[in-house]
């Protein structure tokens, strides 16, 4: 960060403790004397924040939004039904808002609606064959690969532009997703990145929240003391060298900052936050349906230590999880109860702490399912799964195929309108959404603009402006913000 | 700066310096800049509606020329008077309908840009002209006459003319320690050993400098696994990354053509126009993933991004889109090149995702250089691209390559960026010498290494990489440079002996980084992610990086084996009783001794299974059996857990088997239970055949705890000769210090070192691992290691 870029960030951030932040940026400024860092270049409207901190709870796989936020006629199953006529394979049920109902099994969920806003009108990117990794990468990024240079993870572009809130809290961790899955491992990697952004900005990874305290910890072989006693000898050593007459002062000093850093965040208080441990069991066990409810516990615990951006992942595998493709019923019925009641007791949590106000809880997918529609309607994509128009077995019943024409997200905090329903789907299939479209751009630039970063917000990189969304050209849809 | 056109000149500059503006080493300059603020105004709210043939009132903003000379309505724009441009009055509202038409009209601050821009002179940029009254990079080759002076290498007859003409002192040269480290890590990507070193530093002969770069160069294999991430950063080459869509390596091409010395003119050759079986048609695929592709990242638009930037340092992204508003090149150019790689010779120019009904045909970016006629088969169009860039008309081609070779080993090109070969050079004569002494030598890359390392130039005292922030760079020698991230791993190898590896038919073999997916520690020191071309590595010192060198399991990992290696304490890794080697399907038998063994691990492997997760494969059939009976496996008590449910392998019903998650093991205590065989037969479920699961299990029996990274056997060498084990402690320091820093420790050093290996300042040191392990870290992260000086 230059000083203009501190200066936008500040304005931005206006209220933090600035001693924390120019501590903060120490180091990011001695980077920017190599000259090679994308310059920032603030967008033109000025806006107000009304977030500090983001969290993404990410249904990978593609969540089917009949069977959950966007509940159709439902019909039961039996042998002989006919495919074509179902829409939802559960039965509805009512919210703390009166004219929102979701599906069967969100119950806790269906408590806390009147704190957030349901939007059932969103449109993913269409790319032809609907990959669930390349739509991962266009929403994460904003753009869809390929691209002519590195695009950064949402979550890197809003701990770059924003700054750390805590110095000693990585800015932008991610929770739950492994990076070693077989053939589609490196489509993962591909976007788990700052991009162009540079390594400061990665995502800090935790594949397992009950583990994360190993991360902020030395581990069991070296021990603390061990620890502490080579990083007292190193720098005894460094301080001895006679090199400086090769040396620069700026290369020594910037690498003696960045394991500072490192010692500082890996010794600091804050870094109790990683430990799930110290939280009450009562809390834990309402959290712990699996590694994403613990993970939503680890993001709450983040959040309050001073992360900026925390992903917690239902984590993408192929065929697992929310990509429901065979017993698509049956395994729905799992995947709700492993998110309805870690995502309530987060958005409760956040507001009795007084959180929830600044922080802005997005929960979202890559795409919506259907039955019968792979894509969008009218459209032959190729290597569709199968389904018999006439079901003969349970394992039928359920949304196999993916579904880009709609899909439901849902926003709380920060500002977001309570208890709101935006944008409406047909009630027919292909269920199409007939009412307030919201695009990835769009959605990004309301996302953005919470947090007080202007869609056409860019950085320079390659003497070119990159925006954080496509063009620039993101839209804040208006009613999402209160 | 009066006049507009050198302020653009002046912001060009600045574009590079944008860090330092805000530290004021240079002025402020608070003009507008076209290509990042203005530009963005007139591309999302004016080129929507005013472009195309026929766009509203004449008026398309889709090019300076159309622009500035305006509409049906007269020109929109008077440079220098806001207040009399229509565009102005139209925005604000104040003659006629508001514009933009559509979507609001613009804010405040987008009026002020425009108005500032149009009262500082409305400079446009985007000409050939612009830049010609400056800096015109040329086509054709050129061959300066070599100064006179006393100097063998012509590269340092140039350098003491610039020296002389910018009365700067010439700067001293290394010592020979210096010197040794720096080549060897240039050539080998690895630091002298201490013998090597030793070896130099003693040796009497005058000519010896030259002497170790002929010699470092002479290893081919040493030369080209170093070399190879270079090249496949350049070629955004990467084993084994692939997006369900169409990508393929070059890599077994990539590394004969370095280990055979490849004439750079065939290696563009082969890339641009892969005829042989054995050529590189990779590189024309690039990085695609299934379904629809915007325009501008077609397979052939990327083909002609690439080969621009690769071989030209000309960036074409911009201008795949649009017209570029950073450079000279046009969308019609870009698509242009596209038509000498696409399956059709006729493209549709699409602008900004609009297509314009106007049709492109093959051209050559340099038309001068020829042209290809419309109907060439796409055979043709690559054998024109190949004579395109190997023209030897073609100077930007050596040119583009020679600046990179010297960016590589000194930090930073003759021309800065390297991408942008339009810039003016620091030492134009010596660039153009160089290109055309590489093309009269037959366009040979050792030789230019050997050129360049082999000069004075290459050796003088390394300089902080600061001066990027002077508005006028001023060689003064090499700049500092830090490891590269494939450096650094491969040298922790080198010191400790134990490498990574990688399967080869049913055994391993010991590799460097580059043959090795990336790993959490490789990306952190800056290996990138292939999908775009690199030409530089970002090698900042991060927290983040920090946070995997400090507490990263990888990197203590190699540590900890590492350490025990080296005072010869890492245990044989115990033999496997049985592999079964690779299985796709089906199953393989077994029968094996296990007299005597206390332990049975029985380990599966995914051994590169498209879906892990799913891959069903199990034990059939085992049963243990000795002097006091046999016993099934499942009858066995177990210290793991296990699922058992009927295999079927192909069509072959095994029964009810043991089944386990891949990567998983079952252990068994069998101490005094008397066997002495173990049969039966591992398999892998006709369920896990399909292609979107594709399972690929690797079994093994092991009977004491097997080493995670040795089930296999390791065969061959490994990359560098092990070092011996150390004695003692001065002797690891000793090492340590002349490997990874190429000098001996001072007095005081010893001591601080010595500390390391001792539990309080009055014990004596004692040589155990923990302390080497603590010792090895603090060496590594030294800044006398990180860098190359």
């Amino acid at each position: 960060m230059n000083s203009e870029e501190r200066r936008i960030a500040r304005e931005i951030t206006a209220g933090l403790d600035r001693r924390h932040f120019l501590r903060a940026t120490g180091a990011a400024a001695l980077a920017a004397l190599a000259g090679t860092e994308p310059k920032l270049v603030a967008g033109t409207t000025k806006l107000t924040p009304r977030a500090d901190s983001m969290i993404l709870l990410w249904m990978a796989g593609g969540m089917a939004q009949t069977e959950t936020f966007d509940p159709k006629r439902y019909t039961p199953y039996k042998p002989g039904l006919e495919s074509n006529a179902v829409l939802s394979t559960f039965p509805s049920i009512d919210t703390s808002v009166d004219n929102i109902k979701i599906s069967q099994g969100l119950e806790r969920i269906a408590k806390v609606m009147d704190r957030g806003t349901l939007i059932r009108s969103h449109r993913v990117g269409d790319l032809g064959f609907i990959l669930h990794s390349r739509h991962q990468f266009h929403w994460h990024t904003g753009y869809p690969p390929p691209q002519s240079v590195a695009a950064p993870h949402m979550g890197a572009v809003i701990s770059r532009t924003l700054g750390p809130r805590n110095p000693d809290i990585p800015a932008f961790l991610d929770i739950g997703q492994n990076l070693e899955i077989g053939a589609e491992s490196d489509s993962v990697k591909a976007f788990h990145t700052a991009g162009f952004l540079g390594s400061e900005y990665s995502p800090f990874l935790i594949y397992d929240p009950n583990d994360a305290v190993s991360r902020t910890r030395p581990s069991e072989n070296v021990g603390r003391a061990r620890f502490q006693r080579r990083y007292e000898n190193y720098k005894k050593l460094v301080a001895a060298s006679p090199v400086g007459e090769y040396g620069s002062d700026f290369q020594r000093q910037s690498l003696a900052r960045s394991l500072e850093n490192a010692h500082r965040l890996l010794n600091s208080p804050a870094a109790k936050a990683f430990d799930l441990s110290l939280e009450p069991k009562k809390t834990y066990d309402i959290y712990n349906t699996g590694r994403f409810g613990l993970g939503c516990l680890l993001a709450r615990r983040l959040i309050e230590s001073g992360a900026r951006f925390v992903e917690v992942t239902t984590e993408y595998i192929p065929f697992r999880y929310w990509d429901t493709h065979e017993n698509g019923h049956t395994r729905t019925v799992g995947m709700k109860q492993d998110v309805d009641a870690p995502t309530a007791q987060l958005i409760l949590d956040l507001e009795e702490r007084g959180l929830l106000d600044r922080t802005l809880v997005v929960i979202a997918s890559e795409f919506g399912r259907d039955m019968m529609t792979e894509g969008k309607p009218g459209q032959e994509v190729k290597d569709q799964v199968k389904q018999p128009a006439i079901m003969t077995e349970l394992k039928h019943y359920g949304m196999h195929r993916h579904y880009t024409e709609a899909c439901s997200v849902l926003l709380f905090g920060g500002g977001s309108p309570k208890g709101k329903l935006y944008g409406r789907t047909a009630d027919e299939r292909p269920c199409k959404i007939v009412e307030n479209p919201v695009t990835i751009d769009d959605l990004h630039a309301t996302i953005y603009s919470v947090l007080g970063i202007a869609p056409d917000t860019y950085y320079e990189v390659e003497k070119r402006p990159f925006y954080v969304t496509k063009d620039g050209k993101g839209k804040v849809v208006g009613a999402l913000r209160a | 700066m009066s006049s507009l056109s050198s302020w653009w000149r002046g912001s060009r500059a600045l574009a590079l310096l944008t860090a330092f503006a805000a530290m004021s080493l240079i002025p402020k300059v608070s003009a507008v800049d076209f290509a990042t603020q203005v530009h963005p105004i007139l591309e999302s709210r004016c080129v929507p509606c005013h472009s195309g043939d026929k766009p509203p009132a004449g008026l398309s903003f889709a090019n300076k020329g159309t622009a500035l000379k305006g509409g049906t309505d007269g020109p929109v724009i008077t440079p220098g008077d806001s207040e009399h441009s229509l565009m102005i009055l139209k925005v604000t509202g104040r003659k006629g309908a508001i514009m933009p038409a559509a979507g609001g009209p613009l804010s405040a601050e987008q009026i002020s840009i425009l108005k500032r821009w149009i009262n500082e002179g409305a400079v446009w940029p985007d000409t050939a002209s612009d830049l010609s009254s400056h800096w015109e990079a040329p086509i054709a080759p050129r061959q300066p006459p070599i100064p006179e002076g006393p100097d063998a290498n012509p590269i340092d007859r140039f350098i003491a003319a610039y020296f002389a003409q910018h009365h700067l002192d010439r700067p001293k040269i290394v010592t020979d320690a210096v010197f040794a480290r720096r080549v060897y890590f240039d050539v080998w990507g690895l630091p002298p050993s201490a013998a090597q070193l030793d070896k130099f530093l003693t040796d009497k002969d005058a000519n010896k400098r030259k002497r170790l770069v002929d010699s470092l160069l002479a290893d081919r294999e040493m030369y080209a696994e170093n070399w190879i991430s270079w090249w496949n950063d350049l070629l955004r080459n990467d084993t084994g990354v692939n997006y369900l869509g169409e990508r393929k390596p070059i890599t077994p091409w990539l590394l004969k053509a370095l280990e055979e010395n490849m004439s750079y003119d065939r290696m563009i050759s082969s890339l641009v126009n892969p005829v042989a079986p054995t050529d590189p048609d990779g590189f024309l695929i690039g990085v695609n993933w299934r379904g629809t592709v915007n325009a501008s990242q077609t397979p052939y638009m990327q083909a002609a991004q690439n080969t621009a930037q690769v071989f030209l340092g000309i960036n074409l992204k911009c201008a795949s889109c649009h017209d570029s508003f950073v450079n000279k090149y046009k969308l019609r150019q870009s698509y242009g090149m596209a038509a000498l790689f696409s399956p059709d010779a006729r493209l549709e120019l699409v602008r900004c995702d609009v297509k314009q009904g106007q049709f492109v045909t093959p051209a050559l970016l340099y038309p001068d250089l020829g042209s290809v006629p419309e109907n060439a088969s796409l055979n043709q169009r690559h054998a024109a691209a190949a004579k395109f860039f190997t023209d030897p008309r073609n100077g930007r081609v050596p040119r583009t390559i020679v600046n990179r070779y010297w960016q590589k080993l000194f930090g930073r090109g003759l021309v800065q960026p390297v991408d942008d070969m339009d810039s003016e050079p620091w030492n134009a004569d010596l660039l153009d010498w160089l290109a055309s002494d590489f093309t009269a030598h037959g366009n040979d890359l050792e030789y230019l290494l050997r050129t360049i390392l082999t000069s004075k130039a290459y050796q003088m005292t390394a300089v902080v990489s600061t001066e990027l922030a002077a508005k006028n760079y001023v060689f003064a020698g090499p700049y500092v440079r830090r490891l590269s991230a494939e450096e650094f791993v491969d040298t922790v190898s080198a010191i400790t002996g134990v490498w990574r590896t990688r399967p080869e038919g049913n055994d391993a073999v010991q590799v460097r980084d580059w043959e090795l997916k990336s790993s959490s520690l490789s990306l952190a020191l800056g290996r990138p992610i292939r999908d775009q071309v690199f030409t530089t590595r970002d090698n900042h010192a991060t927290t983040f990086q920090a946070l995997e060198l400090v507490n990263g399991d990888a990197l203590e990992k190699e540590l900890h084996r590492g350490s025990l290696q080296l005072l010869g304490e890492l245990s044989p890794p115990p033999s496997n009783s049985f592999d079964s080697g690779i299985l796709r399907h089906g199953s393989v038998s077994f029968d094996i001794d296990i007299s005597g063994a206390k332990q049975l691990w029985l380990l599966t492997q995914d051994a590169g299974s498209y879906d892990p997760s799913r891959t069903i494969a199990g034990w059939a059939d085992v049963e243990l059996s000795g002097p006091n009976g046999g016993k099934k496996l499942a009858e066995l008590t177990t210290l793991s857990k296990f699922d058992e449910q009927p295999i079927t392998a192909d069509k072959q019903p095994l029964g009810k088997s043991v089944t386990v998650p891949l990567n998983s093991k079952l252990i068994y205590p069998i101490e005094g239970l008397g066997f002495t065989r173990m049969r039966g037969r591992v398999a892998v479920d006709d369920r896990s055949r399909p292609s979107d699961i594709g399972g690929s299990v690797r079994f093994f029996v092991f009977t004491a705890e097997p080493d995670p990274e040795r089930l296999v056997k390791i065969v061959g060498k490994p990359p560098v000769p092990p070092a011996a084990p150390l004695r003692s402690v001065d002797e690891a320091v000793n090492r340590l210090f002349l490997t990874l820093f190429a000098r001996r420790p001072t007095d005081d050093e010893l001591h601080i070192s010595r500390g390391f290996f001792q539990k309080d300042p009055s014990a004596q040191p004692k040589l155990e691992p923990a302390a080497l392990e603590d010792f090895l870290w603090s060496m590594l992260l030294h800044p006398d290691f990180q860098y190359v000086y």
